[in-house]
């Protein structure tokens, strides 16, 4: 804490770039009472990402380490952590630009959310609540031979939600997540906004009737800590402002949804 | 603790919004017994215009003053799309806010000097 | 209507309410002048418009409390109480708003 004042000898090795000591939170609930900051020191090349190091300490240091990671490809969302105090996704992330004065880099699981075992959290919450807007998309009757047709706009429009990887890191950014977690969440939210303005989906007016509630839409406070977490630069707290618009005029929504779907399959024109 | 600046305007604006909350409390205590004869009135009056509270005054303007162009900031995100500006809009209106609280408090300042 | 239009409308009514009540009450600065006060209270208008302040000031206050309240997890079960209990303050300090505005007479 008081680093700034008792500056400590910085070692050669990380002077010179290929040395950085990774601080990571570690608790085991079995064992310890509270979470405690463990400090590893790894190689580091330019190439290195936040996820390599980790890897390297499980292997090569402390295999007691625990965190979760599937594709270090950025796509499979689960090695979102928190980073130097905010949310990204550590394969996603390089280490040499997140290092500190002092070669340091810290690492903490998500926060807001129970912890597991040192980076793994308990995101039980975050799926409950996922579920409850029904994430999936529910075609009309008369599905098309064979393709819907939708307009260069429509498909537009849905760019900002749909590659959302759900990994977390928007959902435990948010600061109403921490004090309520009844509060749908930015991540379901945006997915609701997704299906709801995609022109195939034939229940839009229930959808903004679940998210048209005190703890739907109305329970953002704009804080915009989701737009700065999310590692896909997807803009949540937008979706809400729109999906909050769009509750106010549900029904001739859904009106303007069934007229738009008269037309989603017909031949396409020749030009 | 998840800091950044949406945090920080939140939280200013909650802290700020429940002063307020209490000072209407205290405004209609005071005010409210208008009608109740000149001696009541000019009790309560008096009890609020200690030097402390002329201090309180200061507080006052500027949680009205921010939680107003707080306000306007968030009314500006709702009706346009700008929250790629969020955080010039949040340091425009913090920085309208301190310069409406200082050329209102100094003078509430001086007054009190003069007594 | 929800609770976050009624915060949001009101909120747009107290900015031109407030920026009025600044203009009228509180310029020029240094002093209030309670002559001026008595004076303006004479003129049903005010009156009229002093009754509006109030109740987008109570909306405002009730429905931004009873927001920073049931944001706390716990409080949430209570909250049906809690709106209770703000429709029926609500109503009292309009109730007692309006009959100090309406009542008020000048002192001689």
């Amino acid at each position: 804490m008081f680093d700034f004042i008792f500056k400590r000898e910085t070692p050669e090795a990380i002077k010179k770039g290929n040395k950085a000591i990774v601080r990571i939170q570690r608790f085991n609930p079995e064992v310890d009472e509270k979470p405690y900051m463990e400090e590893f020191e790894v190689p580091m090349t330019p190439d290195t990402t936040v996820l390599d190091a980790l890897h390297h300490i499980k292997t090569e240091q402390d295999g007691s380490v625990t965190f979760r990671r599937s594709c270090r490809h950025a796509i499979c969302g689960s090695c979102a952590m928190n980073i130097n105090g905010s949310n990204d996704l550590a394969c996603h992330r390089p280490l040499s630009e997140s290092l500190d004065y002092h070669g340091k880099i810290t690492i903490k699981p998500l926060p807001f959310q129970p912890i597991i075992k040192d980076l793994v959290v308990d995101r039980t919450t975050f799926w409950a609540q996922y579920m409850k807007i029904k994430p999936w998309l529910i075609p009309p009757d008369d599905i098309p031979e064979k393709e819907f047709r939708m307009s260069p706009e429509e498909v537009e429009a849905l760019h900002n939600a749909e590659t959302c990887i759900m990994c977390g890191a928007c959902y435990s950014s948010c600061q109403v997540v921490g004090l309520n977690k009844e509060y749908i969440g930015p991540h379901a939210l945006l997915k609701s906004f997704l299906r709801t303005a995609d022109p195939r989906d034939s229940i839009p007016g229930e959808r903004l009737e679940i998210v048209d509630g005190d703890n739907g839409v109305y329970r953002c406070h704009t804080i915009f800590n989701c737009i700065d977490a999310c590692p896909k630069n997807l803009n949540p707290t937008e979706a809400i402002e729109t999906l909050r618009k769009l509750a106010q005029k549900r029904l001739a929504y859904e009106e303007a949804r069934e007229e738009r779907q008269k037309t989603l399959n017909e031949p396409i024109r020749e030009a | 603790m998840y800091r950044s600046t949406g945090f920080i305007s939140f939280l200013l604006r909650r802290i700020s919004g429940v002063a307020l909350v209490i000072y209407l409390a205290l405004h209609m205590w005071v005010i409210g017994s208008v009608n109740q004869g000149p001696e009541v009135f000019n009790a309560r009056l008096n009890a609020v215009q200690t030097p402390i509270f002329k201090l309180f005054e200061i507080a006052l303007l500027a949680a009205v003053v921010y939680h107003a162009f707080d306000g306007i900031r968030l009314l500006i995100v709702h009706y346009f799309d700008v929250t790629d500006k969020r955080k010039s809009l949040f340091y425009a209106a913090f920085a309208i806010a301190a310069i409406l609280t200082v050329a209102g408090g100094v003078p509430i300042l001086m007054f009190m000097l003069q007594g | 209507m929800r609770t976050f239009q009624l915060q949001r409308y009101s909120a747009i009514a107290l900015l031109i309410f407030l920026t009025i009540h600044m203009i009228v009450v509180h310029y020029p600065p240094f002093h209030i002048d309670f002559s001026r006060i008595i004076e303006r209270l004479d003129d049903p208008v005010w009156k009229a418009i002093d009754i509006a302040f109030i109740l987008a000031v109570v909306i405002h206050a009730l429905a931004g409390s009873y927001m920073v309240l049931t944001d706390f997890q716990r409080v949430g079960k209570y909250k049906r109480v809690l709106a209770g209990l703000a429709i029926v303050l609500g109503v009292w300090a309009m109730y007692y708003g309006t009959v100090t505005v309406l009542n008020f007479t000048p002192p001689v």
